[in-house]
């Protein structure tokens, strides 16, 4: 109380007359709205200072008009507010320059003196608050005779004073299956209350859980055996001792601060159920209560509805049991697909959005209100196809972009940060964007944890050839010419040279393909080899002569993650699932002829007799052309009936129940960088 | 004497904002906060429950005996009724009660709320 009316005091201090400034000030603090009680209180501060007041009273008549009342009364308050400000911890400079403000020497002489009371009556202060704070609320219970002062009394004891201590009754830690801490702590109470009424009670004085302490929950009492007397035939407790905890440790369990997740606009996060459960979802906008949330996605509609009934066919799928299965892909709205299939009655246009079976569709997105519970808030990790939607950078949804596309990116970039710790190994280089070493390169010298060692490029901080920095501060540096491989992702194990770096992605291209990828640094690596590192898919290897179906066959020309690319002997080349193909060809022991006659055999090396190549075999060999070529080139050559120039019939039996019309061959060039198929 | 929550899950718990005791929302609306009742004025009057509870809270505690309770002490709930309180509350004070608390001398606990 004191301290707070001081405090006023200061702040308001220009007024010269003060004994009018404190009263509403101080009103303002009362922690009493009654107005009786209000004089009381004045009254007894008024008697308390009585002493000091008078000599402020004195000191005011002997002004001198040339000099600054108001540094005059600034200084009268320097006693008090000295004790204000040694109390807040204030600078004891910030007063000495009051005194220098004096022109008047013998206040200078007064005012040293009253530096010396002050500080001594300051300590005294200070051993009356320790008691005074809690003398304070006993006088105050008792002279107000309502029950309910708790909380206008204690606000003001400052919380130190409520430490714990050795006579209060001690804190016991008991294990408790997880998830089950709430339950119990009610089932206590609940216990508690009915042991009473028998007349039984339960020697416990209070219990709580904490949610970051998950697995624990804490009961007061003095005695370990109430506590286990306590818990004794409860669900979910374990049988072990109850622990006691360290006094020292009380009063944390209580300060225990949960980082508070709260969802922001932008945010990625994922639908837990439904039909788009596992979406990536972005978040518009969030309810104050954080409860709800308005987030965007990409609608799966259905365009090929088996049974369309209007409006029962929505109750239908509805009730639809695994809602993931068999689910439509998920397609940035088109309203007039929708409007064909659905019929105009279902679709209504207002404003820039569709309204369409109920739900609003804004920019291809379906918008919708959910509550914060029915999503994924953590570890979400947005991969790169998805994000693609929302950043509209022209793949699928070129319509499906936000227009905040500034936005959008500073939320991948945060999102993709965020999450699991990139792995970093010792050698790779790396560069910290974040945090106060940002725009630092060097090299991991070792991982520890959270932190990262790095050797700097001319980093010499204090001597020191490293510096320390958590993980999530740093991320891989690349730079175009690097060859790198994909550890993770969608592209993973594709190698290739980088072209360029722009923030936390990287492009380059591919060996294989001579395609562009574009990738988080966090899935890269350095890496010397090139190609893929497997050519091995389910049961068929790189190169393989297949089986399609029963009247194609074909190459395998490229292996990707989990299907490859065919060359089929018409010339046509598909991508092909392991499932499709019937059954691998060996073609090691077919026996064809060339142009002249000569048996030709896998292995063998040829030469194009003619520009154009016309022929082909099934056998998969490195051979060297004089094609002007030096290159080591793989040809794959397909029997053909009809041709002018040299007939290789590799397998006798295909041929004959094959129709082959097509004459095309294929030159593979296994170069680093050109690997697409062309056709001569 | 505050009712007792029917289970630690129950979906319509909520904490008083000036006091944290827990009750479900219909507890609030029948009976309003059996700390903070005469000023609060819960009782009846769902919009008022709504905004001087919060759904968002940590730390379900039992106290059985307020008065010799260092727990509740700490919290400075010591000469409450006995019930369950929580530790820690998530909330905007809305603008309406922080006013009208400010009016009344009571300063909410803010060492036990975690603003968004």
């Amino acid at each position: 109380m004191d301290l707070d009316e001081r405090d006023v005091r200061m702040r308001a201090g220009n007024d010269y007359d003060e004994d009018e400034e404190e009263e509403p000030v101080r009103r303002k603090h009362m922690d009493d709205s009654d107005d009786e009680e209000e004089d009381e209180e004045e009254e007894e501060e008024e008697l308390e200072r009585d002493p000091r007041k008078a000599k402020r009273r004195r000191r005011e008549q002997v002004v001198n008009p040339y000099i600054d009342v108001q540094a005059l009364v600034d200084d009268d308050d320097a006693d008090d507010d000295e004790e204000d400000e040694a109390e807040a911890g204030a600078s004891f400079l910030g007063q000495r320059r009051h005194y220098q403000q004096q022109d008047d020497e013998e206040d200078d002489q007064d005012a040293e003196r009253s530096v010396a009371r002050a500080r001594r009556l300051d300590r005294k202060r200070f051993e009356d608050m320790e008691i005074s704070g809690e003398e304070l609320a006993k006088r105050l219970r008792e002279k107000y005779a309502r029950n309910d002062q708790m909380v206008e009394e204690l606000a003001s004891v400052p919380q130190r004073m409520l430490m714990p201590s050795v006579n209060d009754p001690n804190l016991w830690q008991v294990k408790v299956k997880p998830g089950r801490e709430r339950d119990i702590v009610l089932s206590l109470y609940r216990k508690t209350l009915d042991l009473e009424l028998k007349g039984n009670p339960l020697q416990i004085i209070s219990a709580f859980e904490r949610t970051s302490i998950p697995g624990y929950i804490y009961v007061e009492s003095r005695s370990k055996e109430a506590v286990i007397s306590a818990c004794s035939n409860l669900v979910g407790i374990f049988r072990r001792d109850p622990i006691l905890v360290p006094i020292g440790e009380m009063a944390p369990l209580l300060q225990l601060k949960q980082k508070e997740f709260t969802l922001q606009p932008g945010a990625w996060v994922r639908l837990k159920r439904g039909k788009y459960q596992g979406d990536l979802a972005q978040v518009m906008d969030v309810t104050d209560t954080g409860e709800e949330a308005g987030i965007r996605f990409l609608p799966r509609i259905d365009l090929t509805p088996r049974e369309f009934e209007g409006g029962d066919g929505s109750a239908k799928r509805k009730r639809a049991v695994a809602a993931t299965v068999g689910r439509p892909p998920a397609r940035p709205f088109n309203p007039e697909e929708v409007l064909k299939v659905y019929g105009k009655k279902t679709t209504i246009r207002r404003g820039p959005s569709w309204i369409f079976n109920g739900d609003t569709y804004t920019n291809g997105f379906l918008e919708k209100d959910v509550r914060v519970s029915a999503l994924v808030t953590e570890n979400v990790q947005p991969r790169l196809d998805e994000l693609s939607a929302f950043l509209g950078d022209g793949k699928d949804g070129e319509k499906a972009a936000g227009g905040d596309g500034a936005l959008n990116l500073a939320s991948l970039a945060a999102e993709i940060r965020r999450p699991i710790m990139v792995a970093l190994q010792p050698g790779d280089q790396v560069e910290v964007y974040q945090g106060e070493q940002i725009g630092t390169r060097g090299i991991v010298d070792s991982v520890l944890g959270d932190i990262v060692t790095i050797r700097g490029e001319g980093l010499e901080l204090e001597g020191k050839m490293t510096i320390e920095v958590p993980a999530r501060h740093v991320r891989k540096r690349f730079s175009p010419g690097d060859h790198v491989k994909v550890m993770a992702g969608v592209n993973t194990d594709e190698t290739g040279m980088v072209l360029s770096v722009n923030g936390d992605l990287v492009t380059f291209m591919s060996d294989l393909t001579e395609s562009e990828i574009t990738v988080f640094s966090k899935d890269l690596r350095t890496a010397a080899e090139v190609g893929s590192s497997s050519n091995v898919v389910g049961n068929y290897e790189l190169h393989d002569l297949v089986q399609l179906d029963m009247q194609t066959v074909g190459v395998i020309y490229r292996t990707e993650r989990d299907s490859f690319r065919v060359l089929d002997q018409h010339g046509q080349t598909r991508l092909v699932q392991p499932h499709q193909i019937t059954m691998r060809k060996d073609s090691r022991r077919a026996v064809s002829t060339d142009a002249e006659g000569n048996e030709l055999r896998v292995g063998d090396n040829v030469k194009e007799v003619d520009g154009e190549v016309r022929c082909f075999a099934c056998s998969i060999q490195p051979f060297e052309t004089d094609m002007n070529r030096t290159d080591v080139v793989w040809c794959y050559i397909f029997i053909k009936r009809f041709t002018p120039f040299c007939i290789i019939a590799r397998f006798p039996k295909m041929a004959e129940s094959l129709s082959l019309d097509v004459v095309r061959s294929l030159l593979l060039h296994q170069r680093a960088r050109r690997s697409s198929p062309q056709w001569i | 004497m505050a009712a007792v929550p029917p289970s630690g899950r129950a979906k319509n718990l909520r904490a008083c904002l000036v006091c944290t005791i827990i009750q479900t929302s219909m507890d609030f609306r029948k009976k309003g906060c059996p700390n903070c009742e005469h000023f609060l004025e819960m009782r009846g009057n769902t919009d008022r429950v709504n905004t001087c509870t919060t759904a968002q809270f940590d730390g379900m505690t039992a106290i059985m005996n307020p008065k010799e309770s260092w727990v509740a002490r700490w919290k400075r709930v010591d000469i409450s009724v006995r019930g369950i309180y929580a530790v820690r509350l998530s909330a905007k004070i809305p603008d309406v009660l922080r006013a009208e608390l400010d009016e009344l001398g009571i300063t909410p606990r803010m060492d036990m709320i975690t603003e968004t």
